[in-house]
């Protein structure tokens, strides 16, 4: 029969706190960010199927 | 709160609100401080406050109580206490965009819809709450915002949308008789569809941006929320016009001109019927059947209708990635974007400054062609119909980016008809068409460049066969 001390105890409720916690963080910055850049490059794959005729000039001094 | 009007008056239509202003039925001074405390009572419980401008709306009040003793009238909006998106500047008192970085800002001057509003008699009682930079850099949770997450005066426990969170909270529970917006891609159209208001989205170059937040110069455009579509038209003549300090202006006044307005018998409105029976939430879907149901009672011929074959969302957002960039570039180099309160918002807005030229020009050619596109749909048909939002305000809690349960229909129908019309810079009218879940879902009209009074005449009509624009939340 194994023996549960109230030392092992905490350390056991301690660790699984700290565990918790650590699932619950958001993702790192860094990883926020190459998701943005992820997103720009999908875009940018996705700019890149229809075809743009030559002549076609971007639509600047926009009017509506 | 003041007992000295009654309480009808708070979601009283503009022009009754004039009228019983020439009436002498009250005057400006209380009906100013009874909206104006008002405001300041009930704003904070919806995030929709970000700053009151009580003293100074009495001071004007009193002002504008003499012009209605010397019977010198101004047109309707005189004497009507209002609202302004808090990234509209107005002089020497703070503009914060909603957003921390900006808390402390201040401008010497006032953005020109607030001057022109002011020359016709109306009267600013505070600046209202907004998603942080108006949502630049795409944020993932409503709590996004220097007051915290616009609360839905429908049900608390739920977003009023965004950008303009709290012009749509503001109007939807009476805290002003209308107020000023912004949209750049769904920033209207969003919150007025959850919140249960009336907005127009005008033509862009139509409304002076002079003193506004420009979060995208080719995408921005301010306009009205409130309670009906005629009161959309009336604020719309007040705010529109040219203006040389915006360099997008048209230079383009409007007039409204329900008079003239074409009859909706002989209006062609193209929708897309998998949008109504497939891709909104099925709780909704009764009461858009019932919408539609009255459109066609009132004699307006709709027809299946199909959008251009376009990338709308990546090419607007790389639009918006290129000019937010260029834009806030010394807020992500100093290093204060880490202040925002949304972190996916901060990663877009760092990652934004590593667009490469091309793909902006790409987008910004394939903007050409989708104009030139949707002018050719437009040959076809007068309006273009489609829900305001797929379904009903989320959960305060909930990531915004959370997908659909189920499948995604086959057919697109018009789900890309917020970038598309902003992308070409159509107006866009929301109109409350009904409840689901005890909460309002709406459509939304938009037309071609300067229709506004085709879509207002429309909205018009729908207004006068349902009373979904008149109720409020309790």
């Amino acid at each position: 029969m194994t023996t549960i001390t109230r030392r092992k105890l905490a350390t056991v409720l301690a660790s699984t706190a700290v565990a918790a916690a650590q699932q619950a963080s958001p993702p790192p910055a860094t990883d926020l960010v190459q998701a943005a850049r992820d997103r720009m490059k999908a875009n940018a794959a996705a700019l890149s199927k229809p075809d743009i005729p030559m002549a076609t000039e971007p639509a600047f001094q926009f009017k509506a | 709160m003041a007992a000295t009007v009654p309480n009808d008056v708070f979601f009283a239509p503009i022009p009754e609100l004039n009228a019983r202003l020439k009436a002498k039925e009250f005057s400006v001074e209380d009906l100013v401080r009874a909206f104006s405390l008002r405001l300041q009572q009930l704003g904070p419980t919806y995030n929709a406050l970000a700053l009151s401008l009580h003293q100074a709306a009495l001071k004007q009040a009193k002002e504008v109580d003499k012009e209605f003793k010397r019977e010198r009238y101004r047109g309707p909006l005189q004497g009507i206490p209002y609202g302004v998106k808090d990234l509209l500047s107005y002089a020497k008192l703070p503009t914060t965009w909603g957003a921390k970085p900006y808390a402390a800002q201040v401008f010497d001057y006032n953005a020109a819809v607030i001057d022109k509003i002011a020359a016709l008699g109306g009267v600013l009682t505070g600046k209202l709450s907004m998603v942080e930079l108006a949502g630049g850099g795409g944020y993932r949770f409503p709590s996004a915002s220097l007051t915290g997450p616009g609360l839905n005066p429908w049900d608390k426990t739920r977003w009023s949308g965004g950008s303009s969170s709290g012009s749509a909270a503001a109007v939807a529970a009476g805290l002003v008789p209308y107020a000023i917006g912004s949209e750049t891609s769904g920033s209207i159209v969003t919150p007025a569809s959850f919140c249960g208001v009336t907005a127009l989205r005008p033509t862009y170059g139509l409304v002076s941006r002079y003193g506004a937040m420009a979060l995208s110069w080719t995408l921005d455009k301010l306009g009205p929320f409130a309670h009906t579509a005629e009161e959309c038209g009336i604020i719309l003549q007040a705010i529109a016009g040219k203006d040389s300090r915006d360099p997008g202006s048209a230079g383009k006044s409007f007039y409204y001109t329900p008079q003239y307005a074409r009859p909706v018998k002989d209006l062609k409105v193209g929708y897309a019927p998998s949008d109504f029976a497939e891709w909104v939430e099925p709780a909704t879907r009764p009461a858009f059947e019932a919408a539609i149901a009255v459109l066609k009672a009132s004699g307006i011929q709709l027809v299946e209708t199909k959008l251009p074959d376009f990338p709308y969302g990546p090419a607007l957002a790389t639009i918006l990635n290129g000019e937010m960039g260029s834009i806030f570039e010394p807020l992500i180099a100093s290093g204060k974007v880490d202040e925002l309160a949304d972190p996916p918002q901060i990663a877009g807005l760092k990652a934004s400054l590593e667009l490469p030229a091309k793909d902006y020009l790409k987008a910004m050619r394939m903007r050409r062609l989708i104009q030139e596109e949707i002018a050719k749909l437009f040959g076809t048909v007068d309006v273009l119909l489609a829900p305001g939002r797929a379904g009903i305000a989320p959960k305060i809690d909930q990531p915004l980016d959370r997908a659909a349960a189920g499948p995604a229909p086959k057919d697109p129908g018009f789900r890309s008809i917020i970038p598309m019309g902003n992308l070409a810079g159509l107006p866009a009218l929301v109109l409350p068409c009904g409840f689901a879940e005890n909460m309002p879902i709406a459509l939304q009209l938009v037309g071609v460049p300067y229709s506004e009074n085709t879509l207002l005449a429309i909205g018009r009509e729908f207004q006068s066969h349902t009373d979904w624009h008149k109720r409020h939340p309790a």
